[in-house]
């Protein structure tokens, strides 16, 4: 298992998979508080020029999150995670989250992040900066 | 929404509101993410934080678009802390695209902690297309 201090630019970190359903949409938005109709009724998102309902930015945001907390583990702590929501997330479309090592500046990794879906249509873009936890170091194997 | 009203509220900081995070909130957000509810708080669960109200900025208006977020974090949030977040409006510009005139207002929150620490920052760049009361 690669340790996150062995990671140098340009390595990619594990990538996320992540297709919403209308399902996840109504739990995200009793979860995070937000009812906007734009992501729970489908004839206000198509009379507000839509198309139809879409995720909400941050439930997207989180998918990264969750990608970033996954290879992070307990070697790494998170210290700035910005994004630009490029497209629209429909439901049933797949969606993949990924992300490289852009830069590397002592203890922190600069990360670049996307979300793309199958077709390659962008959906989000998006920087991390991650700080090396340096204590554990010595006793990993 | 009046472009103008809403650049008088540039620098206008809202209430201070205070949450507690509750273990039972956090596993509801982790499930409906889909990842496994660790007893951690996921690095987007601030943005589930109430906001402070500042006066003549309604920003939960419906048909709202997010265009950009940024969060910096400065101490570890848990399970159980009470963090305290006031928010303010930073800036606000017009422009027009594909779906008319969009008023772009980008507000920043920051989160402190019961001793008064700085736990994080978040700034949140909110579209609202023209006509929405």
């Amino acid at each position: 298992m690669k340790h996150l201090w062995d990671y140098g630019v340009n390595d990619r970190m594990p990538e996320r998979e992540w297709c919403p359903s209308a399902q996840q949409l109504r739990q995200y938005a009793e979860a995070s508080g937000d009812f906007n109709p734009i992501h729970l009724d489908e004839d206000y998102a198509r009379k507000a020029g839509l198309g139809g309902v879409i995720a909400h930015g941050m439930l997207t945001m989180a998918q990264v999150g969750a990608m970033l907390t996954d290879w992070l583990a307990m070697e790494g702590e998170l210290k700035n995670f910005d994004v630009r929501f490029q497209g629209m997330v429909r439901i049933g479309e797949r969606l993949k989250c990924s992300g490289y090592i852009k830069d590397k500046d002592g203890n922190d990794l600069i990360c670049d992040l996307k979300v793309t879906s199958e077709e390659g249509e962008k959906k989000l873009a998006g920087s991390a900066v991650v700080s090396l936890k340096t204590e554990d170091r010595k006793t990993a194997i | 929404m009046n472009v103008n009203g809403l650049k008088d509220l540039i620098g206008k900081e809202s209430s201070p509101v205070t949450v507690r995070i509750e273990d039972h909130a956090v596993r509801k957000f982790a499930e409906a993410v889909g990842i496994p509810f660790d007893n951690k708080v996921p690095p987007t669960f601030v943005i589930t934080f109430p906001q402070g109200n500042i006066e003549g900025f309604n920003s939960a208006q419906d048909g709202t678009v997010h265009g950009e977020q940024k969060f910096k974090y400065y101490q570890p949030i848990s399970v159980g802390d009470s963090i305290t977040c006031i928010r303010q409006i930073e800036d606000v510009c017009q422009k027009t695209g594909k779906l008319g005139k969009m008023t772009f207002v980008i507000t920043e929150t920051k989160g402190y902690n019961a001793e008064g620490e700085l736990v994080f920052k978040a700034s949140s760049t909110l579209i609202f297309p023209e006509g929405n009361a």
